[in-house]
């Protein structure tokens, strides 16, 4: 009889755990048998990028799904990257156990704010296949790999084990493996393509993670293939203590409670940031809450009556209690270049933007955004723009609309930036792809299911200006490509059409072909630059040539000055005209005459940059007549640069040349003018925003 | 002056004095050009010598200062080109080989057949020659003949048939060819007291059903929507040749009244032959804005595309006469245009029973 009750009750107990996943499922990412594919391997993904971000190893990552009974959905996922591997004593901790680990507490940017971890995938297959999941586990120290099958007991919520043992983990070409792990699970699941699919999460992934190599097999046998664009690992990020602005009663009163701090004014600078000492004595006498209080002794009353001091509704003198922002320095951004390379790893067209804003807070909660944009060949021209989500590298691929990220591409008018948009709302159409990143040690969520980003304000806010200013730099970019269109046509017309219209004309008449110099000039009637720049893969160099064409009736005299990525730690060779530095990134040439008819080349290249880094040379000129293809010298523009550059090195190692006449009163004026910008003054800002 | 036809070399000279013009600008250090009359309606002037529309003075430059029409002027050289090859070899080509043909010049080649067949018209405006000078056929077939008249059509073999649009045909009627110049085809004798020209295969086939070109001994020509040249220039020489008054019987809207306009006064564009195609002596016989109301057709609502088709015609100089302007305007009021075939409304007899006779009594046909 014992017998018979003990196995109800762990009947019960198994019910219990199983029914809290089949209740909550939605919420766990296992709700339909596409999404519960996607969230196995995010879960799989999420787990190796955070163990190689810790051990600092280049990630290599691959995924490969196998169909194994399409009637009844039977997929088996395997999962294998470089990381450190798990200790075998550890395996079952990691696999066996809901809710490990310390992610729901510290206060940092990490991936693992979704989901409930790799145990939920676990849990999945034994719940939909009956299977035990697979693990292979190869730390450096050791010589063998440890394996070992896992379950779950949903009584004890532990592991079970099977199977385990030790083998030489060889891979193809024969070597051994020297650390890492795999995952072969089995459940019901489905694999779908399209928008929300596995390779999308994975591209998406990649584009966030540039630092990562990622090969995805997927049922077809079809083998992708998302290159590592950089050796750079992501900064290491770092836990921060909660700010006051940011925390709620439950915290704080778990906080107290847990505390052995002799004096509130010792625990409220040791558990928090941004407060100062003057701050800590001046919020315990806004909550009239004595200074040498012990933590840990506090009544009800008196957490409520701190958190209204935190939040300035209890004042001090009339006015809340002053705090300091949090540190900013725990946030990873991936940064405008790598934003740049990964969204044209994946996506190959282009014209590539980005920009990453300067870091800033919210309700105590340091954050930062930044946002690319792909425009060009290959996508569609009529359809709404891909819009690419993501929170702390991780990608969002549910309920677009509702998630703030959207809301905020939809608050711009991309009409003025050369986009098509209905009524100047919503997710504007055209051939491109708009990418948004929340780096956040606190990420707010419309919901558990943690695929929306909830309404804030000031987020969305930040998000606006980081998309308009990105949005300038493409309508800069469509102008210039009109303009190059135009000059092209030009070039088309001189070079090909009238030579063969006197051609063919003299050959119809049968009279000798006319010397056409007269004509062309007469039809160009302009200075023309054309700038080239093309990476040289023998040289690994980008080549740039400049070629300038006085196509007027007069002798033509300028200075010729170009953008080069001076900043990104390029360096310029072989520049045969010489030339002289007029401020960082740019490059200036005084050219002898340009007689009519004359054409001038000059040619130079960069180092120090990888393919891609460098594809579009500005050119600028001083000098009379307009020349197409450049665009007027903005003096004033310049002397800010040159100025900024002086305040930023301390010394002023820019030489001041006598050419540039800017009277200090004209600088300071223009000071007023020029945008305000989140990080240096770029070249961006050449070429007349207006 | 019954042919419209120049010589080779006459069609020879005047293409190069085309090609001299951009050659000569080009020697000058000129951009080269191509000088046109301007093909639109604000260029077209009534000539009292030749009793229809002509082009005015307004001349247009196509000059080579942008891509798109120094593009245009290469291939009106390789046209130029390739009709003097044609004449040279004896042959002749449709547009729409010629814009086949086109793919092979490079950057002359044409985009879309539309622009072939207006440069032909270009070069036909410019040399004043015919394109049947350049040896250049259109797609479109000729229309149907029937009734009581005799001619002669000159076979690919070179010999000459005779042909009674009545007797020797079947109920298609005769075919007119896309030449109908005297070298293809003379006209011998007739027994009819006028032709009528028909928008609508419908009517033309209810007419001779109901055996009115019998009855009412007249010459039956079938339209078939907006005239080629070959029907118009036929109906031209029919009426000149003959002296047979021409009756119009179209359906009732805007669109008509412009298939009118290209018979009786020539159309805007190809005005720089208008006496070639145009008879001045054609009469309108309806179906007319009042028919509407007077027979009480079953009519449609105008679009707006229609309402500004009318308004376009009351400033279209051949429309400037007051019976027009009266039409135009009444039928704008009703708001109303009614098909040739609403007739039947009354039976299939009503219209050669009753309609014609009536409209035809007014004109003192019948």
């Amino acid at each position: 009889m014992a017998g018979t009750a003990e196995r109800m009750a762990s009947n019960q107990k198994q019910v219990a755990i199983s029914e809290f996943f089949e209740k909550n499922k939605h919420f766990l990412g296992f709700d339909s048998l596409p999404r519960s594919l996607i969230t196995a391997v995010k879960e799989a993904v999420d787990n190796s990028l955070d163990a190689c971000e810790e051990a600092r190893i280049l990630p290599e990552i691959k995924i490969q799904i196998t169909k194994l009974d399409s009637n009844k959905d039977i997929i088996e996922l395997k999962s294998e990257d470089n990381g450190p591997g798990i200790p075998k004593k550890s395996i079952e901790k990691v696999f066996g156990q809901l809710l490990f680990g310390s992610r729901f507490h510290a206060i940092r940017q990490s991936r693992g704010q979704q989901g409930i971890g790799i145990t939920g995938v676990v849990m999945y297959c034994q719940l939909t296949t009956g299977r035990k999941t697979h693990v292979r586990s190869k730390i450096a120290t050791e010589t063998s790999a440890a394996i070992v099958d896992i379950g779950l007991d949903t009584r004890k919520n532990k592991a079970t084990k099977s199977g385990e043992g030790r083998e030489l983990w060889e891979l193809p070409d024969g070597t051994l493996k020297e650390h890492g792990l795999e995952i072969t699970a089995r459940m019901k699941a489905k694999y779908q393509r399209g928008r929300q699919s596995v390779y999308q999460y994975l591209r998406m992934t990649s584009i966030v993670n540039p630092h990562a190599d990622i090969t995805f097999v997927d049922p077809d046998g079809e083998s992708h293939h998302w290159p590592r664009v950089t050796e750079r690992l992501p900064r290491k990020v770092e836990s921060i203590k909660p700010h006051p602005h940011g925390i709620h009663l439950g915290t704080l009163q778990r906080m107290c409670t847990e505390s052995t701090d002799s004096r509130m004014t010792v625990f409220l600078r040791n558990n928090f940031s941004g407060v100062s000492s003057r701050a800590a004595k001046e919020l315990l006498a806004a909550a009239e809450i004595e200074e040498k209080a012990k933590p840990k002794l506090l009544k009800a009353d008196h957490y409520r009556a701190l958190l209204e001091a935190f939040q300035g509704e209890r004042m001090l003198n009339d006015k809340p209690v002053k705090l300091l922002n949090p540190p900013t320095n725990c946030l990873s951004p991936i940064e405008e270049l790598l934003i740049k390379k990964g969204l044209s790893k994946t996506i190959d067209s282009r014209y590539v933007t980005t920009m990453t804003r300067a870091p800033t807070v919210t309700q105590g909660n340091p954050y930062q955004v930044e946002v690319g944009l792909i425009f060009g060949d290959g996508m569609a021209a009529d359809k709404p723009v891909e819009v690419l989500r993501f929170a702390n590298r991780v990608p969002l691929m549910y309920q677009q609309g509702g998630c703030l990220l959207t809301k905020a591409i939809e608050s711009v008018d991309w009409r003025q930036y050369g986009l098509d948009q209905a009524g100047g709302r919503g997710v504007p159409k055209g051939p491109a792809a708009i990418l948004v990143h929340l780096a956040s040690t606190n990420v707010q969520f419309t919901s558990e299911a943690k695929e929306a980003l909830a309404d804030n304000a000031e987020v969305i806010d930040e998000v606006r200006k980081a998309l308009l200013e990105m949005g300038r730099g493409l309508r800069k970019h469509l102008e210039k490509k009109k303009k190059m269109a135009k000059t092209q046509e030009k070039f088309e017309l001189v070079n090909d059409i009238i030579p063969a219209i006197a051609a063919k004309a003299a050959s119809i008449l049968d009279r000798p072909v006319p010397n056409l110099s007269g004509s062309i000039t007469r039809i160009m009637g302009a200075v023309i630059a054309e700038p080239t720049t093309a990476w040289n893969k023998e040289t690994k160099q980008t080549d740039v040539s400049i070629t300038l064409f006085n196509y007027t009736t007069r002798a033509r005299s300028y200075t010729l000055l170009a953008s080069w990525p001076e900043r990104d730690g390029a360096t310029m060779v072989n520049n045969e005209q010489g030339g002289r530095k007029e401020a960082t990134g740019v490059w200036a040439w005084k050219l002898d005459t340009l007689e009519p008819g004359q054409t001038i080349t000059f040619t130079y290249s960069l180092t120090g940059l990888e393919r891609g880094d460098w594809t579009d040379t500005d050119i600028f000129y001083r000098g009379s007549q307009e020349v197409i293809g450049a665009s007027k010298m903005d003096e004033k523009l310049l002397e800010e640069i040159r100025r900024q550059e002086a305040a930023t090195t301390g010394e002023d190692e820019v030489s001041q040349d006598e050419e540039v006449e800017a009277a200090p009163e004209a600088v300071s004026e223009n000071n007023a003018e020029v945008p305000a910008k989140t990080g240096q003054q770029t070249l961006m800002g050449f070429g007349g925003d207006e | 002056m019954m042919s419209a036809m120049h010589t080779s070399e006459e069609t020879k000279t005047a293409l190069h004095a085309v090609v001299e013009e951009m050659y000569d600008k080009i020697v000058k250090g000129e951009p080269p050009t191509m000088t046109l009359p301007v093909r639109t309606k604000n260029n077209i002037g009534f000539d009292d010598k030749l009793g229809v529309y002509k082009y005015g003075k307004k001349r247009s430059i196509r000059d080579a200062t942008s891509l798109g029409s120094a593009k245009q002027l290469l291939r009106a050289l390789h046209v130029v080109e390739f009709i003097e090859e044609m004449i040279d070899a004896g042959k002749s080509s449709t547009l729409r080989e010629m814009y086949y043909i086109s793919e092979a010049w490079g950057l002359g080649k044409f985009s879309s057949q539309n622009e072939s067949n207006n440069l032909a018209e270009d070069l036909e405006v410019v040399t004043k020659c015919m394109r049947e000078d350049f040896k250049l056929r259109p797609e479109e077939d000729g229309a149907r003949m029937i009734g009581n008249l005799t001619l002669r059509e000159r076979n690919r073999r070179g010999e000459w048939m005779r042909i009674n649009a009545r007797d020797d045909v079947g109920d298609s009627g005769y075919g007119v060819p896309y030449n109908v110049e005297e070298e293809k085809i003379e006209l011998l004798e007739h027994d009819i007291n006028f032709i009528m020209a028909i928008e609508t295969g419908g009517m033309f086939d209810r007419l001779i059903e109901n055996g009115f070109d019998e009855a009412y001994k007249c010459g039956l020509l079938h339209l078939k929507g907006q005239p080629a040249r070959s029907t118009r220039r036929i109906l031209k020489r029919m009426s000149e040749e003959w002296d047979l008054p021409v009756v119009v019987f179209l359906d009732g809207d805007p669109w008509s009244f412009r298939i009118f306009a290209s018979i009786a006064y020539g159309a805007i564009k190809t005005a720089h032959i208008s006496e070639y195609l145009a008879t001045p002596s054609a009469t309108y016989l309806g179906i007319t804005a009042d028919d509407i109301e007077a027979y009480d057709l079953p009519s449609d609502d105008l679009s707006s595309r229609d309402e500004d088709a009318l308004k376009a015609e009351l400033s279209d100089p051949r429309f400037a006469d007051p019976w027009w302007q009266e039409q135009i305007n009444m039928m704008l009021e009703l708001g109303k245009k009614a098909e040739q075939q609403s007739l039947a409304k009354y039976g299939l007899d009503f219209v050669t029973d009753t309609y014609l006779p009536e409209k035809l009594a007014d004109l003192g046909l019948a």
